[in-house]
């Protein structure tokens, strides 16, 4: 109990920090208007030009759903790790950081959870509602809202864990704008969060079935956007980001053993 | 007395990529595996008792800091044996951290968006310290510093000082065992720099706190410090009490002279005037600067002495500085 307090602590710090920058909240959802109309007409022209109404099985109606809440889910997952990371080690303020009393991953995961929570309330449960009412009862409100919850939770832990490999690779190449480009290229491709998995080339939606990637976006999205019938469906898609979640845990912590041995051996 | 630091031939080596010059030289070294090896700490040994203050004199470079980061474990020596309050630290760090407390310079462990305050409790909780503990501690706070000004204001909109001296109190709010403060003081003006001092000087006298401070102003030293090592190239110089050392700078005070005329008219007077006593006079592009031993001259002859033949703009007094004592101990020997 006294543990999770010291950690619940930095969660409370983050929720305070976040909403004292709230105008930064509004030039966010700001910005995801504007990103939203671009996809809205670049989808739109796709679906005209195709000729049909539904496309690798989805309709226009059911892609922008997906869209949508992909962008939401994006303003809450993507915490910048990798930048932060990147600037405490550039700066040499990760020496301050390595003599807190807990490990540097942990204090790290909870500082930003402050920030996961303000943004999952005020921007991801405002645009499902939103969805919601515009798109009156195609998406479901039972039992696929349950499954979503776990889903999120692993989803975060997976893509936590990501982008701290990430980070310490920059314990190597001390510079960040790189490889944080190129990371953010992967995942949101590869997650299914700019384009829905299912228009993906049959060939590659099997490459991508094996890397963990798409439980970071689609499984929960998947989950969240079907009408939870399909008991079988949901089990293996949690069964599987459940085992990514532990894999990536494993060898973040690994990585990052072996490495800040590097660092402190070797001075950097 | 109970041993708290206790280091033992400690040397720690950094491993250095040998750059070359200009955009070819940029292009070459991203397949270079020429490094160099450089000895940032060479050879220190030393042992530190509980509630000592303990100042690490030296110059830029001269790897005060390296020493610091590997007592609080953040970097692990090459060889040597280092123990700090019956550790390891760069075993345990996480165990080693609860009992201590360290400010880095100017950088702040502080949260920056957030009141002072909101920090406080932060660390209340990250470090588990009981409500009794806490409140003890913010009252004994409270009757140190001008807690009004500070504790309500966000870290951001703080001053330089007021900063340092929030990140003073964070430092030891969890009641650690030993204190190390890298530079607390630079960038400071006088008043802010006394109190600062004051402050360090009160917690470790109530909380029996041991510090270990690294400094190149002597003003800290002089204020704080009963005990002195002075690192220079990695190498320990000195490790004696303060007493000792005033033997290298007590005495010695520059004056530095804008003259009205030319400089070197005024430079050759004062070297016929002083020839024959310990007396080193050098000179920049406004200001000539003469260190006096005053046990020998004082300071106003010598003042007098100028003005009775030349016409001085301005004057400045100063004591002597950190690399000044260093040259006079490599000159001299302890």
């Amino acid at each position: 109990m006294n543990r999770l307090k010291k950690y619940l602590a930095l969660t409370r710090a983050g929720i305070i920090e976040c909403i004292n920058y709230r105008m930064s909240l509004a030039v966010m959802v700001f910005g995801n208007l504007l990103y939203l109309t671009l996809i809205y007409f670049v989808w739109k022209a796709i679906f005209a030009s195709s000729g049909s109404d539904v496309v690798n099985g989805m309709t226009f109606e059911t892609t922008m759903i997906y869209l949508v809440l992909a962008t939401a889910l994006f303003n809450f997952m993507e915490m910048y790790i990798v930048w932060e990371m990147g600037r405490d080690i550039q700066s040499g303020k990760i020496a301050l950081n390595l003599i807190r009393p807990m490990e540097y991953r942990n204090y790290l995961f909870w500082s930003v959870s402050g920030s996961f929570v303000v943004n999952f309330v005020f921007t991801f449960i405002p645009t499902f509602i939103i969805v919601l009412l515009v798109t009156k009862g195609t998406i479901a409100l039972g039992i696929n809202l349950l499954y979503f919850i776990p889903a999120v939770i692993l989803a975060v832990i997976i893509n936590y864990e990501i982008d701290f490999i990430v980070g310490t690779i920059c314990l190597y190449t001390e510079s960040i704008w790189g490889i944080n480009i190129m990371k953010q290229a992967v995942v949101t491709l590869l997650s299914g969060a700019t384009i829905p998995l299912a228009f993906f080339p049959d060939k590659l939606r099997t490459v991508i079935d094996y890397l963990p990637f798409r439980a970071i976006y689609d499984t929960p999205l998947t989950l969240l956007l079907s009408d939870g019938t399909d008991k079988n469906m949901v089990m293996t898609k949690l069964a599987i980001s459940f085992l990514w979640a532990v894999l990536m845990s494993v060898i973040s912590r690994l990585f990052w053993k072996v490495s800040i041995k590097q660092v402190t051996v070797n001075g950097g | 007395m109970e041993k708290m630091i206790e280091l033992k031939n400690i040397t720690k080596e950094f491993k250095v990529l040998n750059r070359r010059e200009g955009l070819k030289g940029s292009f070459q070294d991203l397949f270079s595996r020429d490094y160099k090896i450089i000895r940032a700490v060479d050879d220190i040994s030393l042992s530190v008792g509980q509630g000592e203050i303990v100042g690490f004199l030296g110059p830029n470079g001269a790897g005060k800091s390296t020493t610091i980061k590997m007592m609080t474990g953040v970097l692990e020596p090459t060889s040597g044996e280092l123990m700090v309050n019956g550790r390891i630290p760069y075993k345990n760090r996480t165990a080693n951290s609860q009992e201590i407390g360290v400010v880095f310079g100017q950088r702040s462990q502080l949260w920056w968006a957030l009141p002072l305050v909101e920090s406080f409790k932060l660390l209340k909780d990250i470090y588990q310290i009981p409500q009794k503990d806490y409140d003890d501690m913010m009252e004994l706070y409270g009757g140190l510093v001008n807690f009004d000004e500070i504790l309500h204001k966000p870290v951001r909109q703080m001053s330089l000082g007021q900063r340092t001296l929030s990140d003073i109190l964070a430092a030891f709010l969890h009641n650690p065992k030993v204190v190390f403060l890298d530079e607390p003081t630079i960038g400071l003006d006088v008043a802010m720099k006394s109190r600062i001092r004051e402050l360090i000087l009160e917690l470790n006298r109530q909380k029996n706190t041991t510090v270990i401070l690294t400094t190149h102003d002597m003003g800290d030293v002089d204020a704080l410090c009963e005990r002195i090592v002075i690192i220079d190239k990695g190498k320990m110089l000195y490790d004696n009490d303060i007493q000792h050392l005033r033997r290298f700078f007590g005495s010695y005070r520059t004056l530095k002279i804008r003259p009205g005329e030319d400089m070197k008219e005024v430079e050759e007077h004062l070297e016929k005037e002083l020839a024959g006593m310990d007396v080193r006079i050098s000179h920049d592009d406004e200001w000539i600067s003469i260190l006096i031993n005053e046990e020998q001259i004082k300071v106003l002859n010598v003042l007098e002495m100028v003005q009775e033949k030349h016409e001085i703009k301005d004057m400045q007094l100063e004591e002597i500085s950190t690399e000044d004592v260093i040259k006079k101990i490599y000159r001299e020997g302890v």
